[in-house]
């Protein structure tokens, strides 16, 4: 089975003085159907590492690979329409736009990509909240859900263009174990139902024990796969 | 496309309904701004060209007098031209006064199509009643001629142009002289030149406040050749012509053929025009200041704007929204914002306007009102130069928009 994305190599290292190395050496297989944890103490680089998988960051060495190909020598604006097309992210925290509705935060990437006309544009992001129990929270602002319905919202926004690669940053950190057991249920469909490759950065044991990979990491580096 | 710049003018409305009172002032600053703009440069083109229009119709557009500029060479310098001798006893040669040959640069004047042409006579006199004298420049003028090219009767205040055609020995002269002569309409007066002195007879007077008018008086043509001694004697050609922008090359034509000295309005009103420039360097540094002032209110609105959603752009940056598209949300913040500003700015100075030209002035009896000038090319030019002022005001800080680095933010939050 060949990876949909692959890092061979991967460093980050901030050009402080004296220099932090956030992520080192990092030889990694992502694949699709797969729901990977990402696990390992605070401040091991976890984080540092999805940035790079998301093509939000530059490596300082090594590549990423992506369906085979390099990305660093993508230009910013091919990066973003990666992102726009390929991937998902979903952060600890909800990241919602205030200011617009479930709906309108889940159709600003729809939009955003533009291949559908309004109205087809609409029907996806409402079928996108109605899959995952969001029907009824439509037309309402982020300030007016709970926790575990805006982190459900950054879901659907997240799955909204249909990515291949969903990212998550500790989805369920925010949330309580029912709400949990929700995202984490969730991560496993659009793993194993809908075949996407899914990265989730995770301080919890649920999360991991509930994931097919299993990444430990430790001072920047993988110490081992299970 | 068209669905990508909705989406990113619908996010910029967004942004500036949530600060609405940063949006309320930056529209402010643009409406006042362009508000004030509109009047100020309402007044100053209107005057402008009402004191244009004023120069243009109250006198010739070109005259033609006896002077002339360079002399000519007397005819002793003209006869041994190039040769160094000793000459003594030499006399200078008089010119004669008058203009000689004066049919044949009428002639010239009337061929140019649409043209009016009026030779005068112009001379010095002094009014004497009753041991009261006063000096008086007379303009001997034929007046179904003159009217066409001077606007005499309209700022008469007694009796008519042509009445100097009806009455033998008139003469109209200016309100203030009669007062000081202590002479009304209808009185006679004694005019001493050096051909003699004759009676004239007031027959008409100008309005107070008309400068042009001065210590000149209008008679009959035939009158002053026959009071300054002159007969048949021209010494001043009035032209009109159709384009009186055109006045200044016509005269320097004029000149150049006959070598009389040939002056437009233009030049006779040298320090007028320069006043005007004055004027317009002055209004537009005015307008140039009211414009940046307003573009501060779209940079703070703006830039405020960037260092409050940097969260946002964190999100729509990993969302997959270019660098360039961040740009243009903010500075379709800014855009808007001087839109609804000029809009508002159009309104503000229409309704300055009206006040403006709801002033009445009573000046000297006669009830004046403001000239303003109501053009659509002032909205324009105002409503424009503010978007152009206001895309720079926005742009500077939607570049930093443009650089914000999600993952900074992004570790922060986290
Ligand atoms: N600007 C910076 N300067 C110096 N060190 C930094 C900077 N940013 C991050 N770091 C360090 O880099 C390391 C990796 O950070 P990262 O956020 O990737 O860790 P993490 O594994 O996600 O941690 P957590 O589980 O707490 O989220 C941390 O030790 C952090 O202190
Ligand atoms: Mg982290």
């Amino acid at each position: 089975m060949t990876a949909l994305m692959s890092t061979r190599a991967l460093s980050r290292t901030l050009p402080t003085e004296p220099p932090v190395t956030l992520v080192r050496n990092v030889d990694l297989d992502i694949a699709a159907g797969r729901f990977h944890a990402v696990i390992g103490p605070s401040g091991c680089g976890k984080s540092s590492l999805l940035y790079l998988l998301g093509l939000l960051d530059r490596p300082t060495a090594g590549t990423v690979l992506f369906r085979g190909e390099e990305t660093n020598t993508l230009s910013g604006d091919e990066r973003a329409r990666l992102r726009l097309e390929q991937f998902g992210f979903v952060f600890q925290f909800h990241f919602l736009l205030p200011e617009f509705t479930a709906l309108e935060n889940v159709l600003i990437p729809i939009r955003r990509l533009g291949r559908l006309n309004g109205s087809a544009m609409a029907d996806q992001a409402l079928a996108m909240l109605d899959g995952l129990g969001l029907a009824g929270q439509a037309g309402k602002t982020p300030d007016k859900m709970s926790g575990g319905e805006r982190q459900r919202v950054a879901i659907a926004r997240a799955l909204a263009n249909d990515p291949s690669l969903v990212l998550g940053d500790e989805p369920t950190g925010n949330l309580d174990s029912g709400n949990s057991a929700h995202v984490i249920q969730i991560f496993q469909r659009i793993a194993h139902d809908q075949g996407r490759a899914v990265v989730c950065v995770t301080h919890d044991p649920t999360v991991a024990a509930a994931a097919d990979v299993r990444i430990h990491m430790l001072d920047g580096a993988i110490e081992r796969i299970e | 496309m068209l669905a990508r710049v909705r989406l990113i003018l619908g996010i910029a409305v967004k942004h500036l309904a949530k600060r609405k009172r940063q949006t309320a002032v930056a529209i402010a600053g643009v409406g006042i701004g362009v508000g004030f703009f509109l009047a100020v440069s309402a007044m100053m083109i209107g005057s402008q060209n009402d004191f244009v229009q004023r120069l243009i119709s109250s006198a010739p557009h070109i005259i033609i007098s006896d002077e002339i500029r360079s002399p000519r060479p007397q005819p002793a310098i003209r006869a041994l031209r190039g040769t160094t001798v000793e000459i003594q006893g030499y006399k200078t040669r008089n010119e004669v006064r008058g203009i000689k040959d004066w049919q044949e640069i009428v002639q010239a004047a009337e061929a140019i199509p649409g043209s009016i042409v009026a030779p005068s006579l112009s001379g010095a006199v002094t009014l004497r009643v009753g041991g009261r004298e006063e000096p008086l420049g007379i303009i001997g003028v034929d007046p179904s001629i003159e009217e066409k090219i001077e606007n005499v009767q309209d700022n008469m205040s007694a009796g008519t142009f042509h009445d100097l055609e009806t009455t033998q020995g008139g003469v109209i002269i200016t309100e203030d002289l009669a007062q000081r002569l202590g002479v009304r309409m209808g009185d006679t007066v004694g005019a001493t030149s050096a051909a003699g002195t004759r009676s004239l007879k007031i027959v008409g007077l100008f309005a107070r406040g008309r400068g042009q008018f001065g210590n000149n008086g209008y008679v009959l043509l035939r009158e002053a050749q026959s009071l300054t001694g002159h007969p048949f004697i021209i010494n001043r050609i009035g032209v009109s012509i159709p384009d009186p922008y055109a006045a200044q090359t016509v005269a320097a034509n004029l000149e150049d053929r006959f070598g009389y000295k040939a002056q437009s309005w233009q030049e006779r009103s040298a320090d007028f025009m320069t006043l005007l420039l004055t004027r317009n360097v002055i209004m537009y540094s005015v307008i140039s200041a009211m414009l940046l002032v307003a573009s501060f209110g779209i940079y703070t609105a703006v830039s405020n704007s960037v260092v409050d959603k940097r969260r946002d752009i964190a999100i729509l940056r990993s969302i997959g929204f270019s660098q360039s598209d961040l740009q243009r949300v903010f500075v379709a913040e800014g855009i808007i914002l001087a839109i609804i500003g000029v809009v508002a700015g159009w309104a503000i100075g229409t309704l300055l306007m009206q006040i403006l030209g709801s002033i009445r002035f009573p000046i000297l009896g006669r009830v004046e009102h403001l000239p303003l000038d109501r053009s659509a090319r002032q909205f324009m030019i105002a409503g424009l130069s503010s978007l152009c002022a206001a895309a720079i005001a926005a742009w500077l800080p939607a570049r930093k928009a443009a650089r914000v680095d999600p993952v900074e933010i992004l570790r922060g939050a986290a």
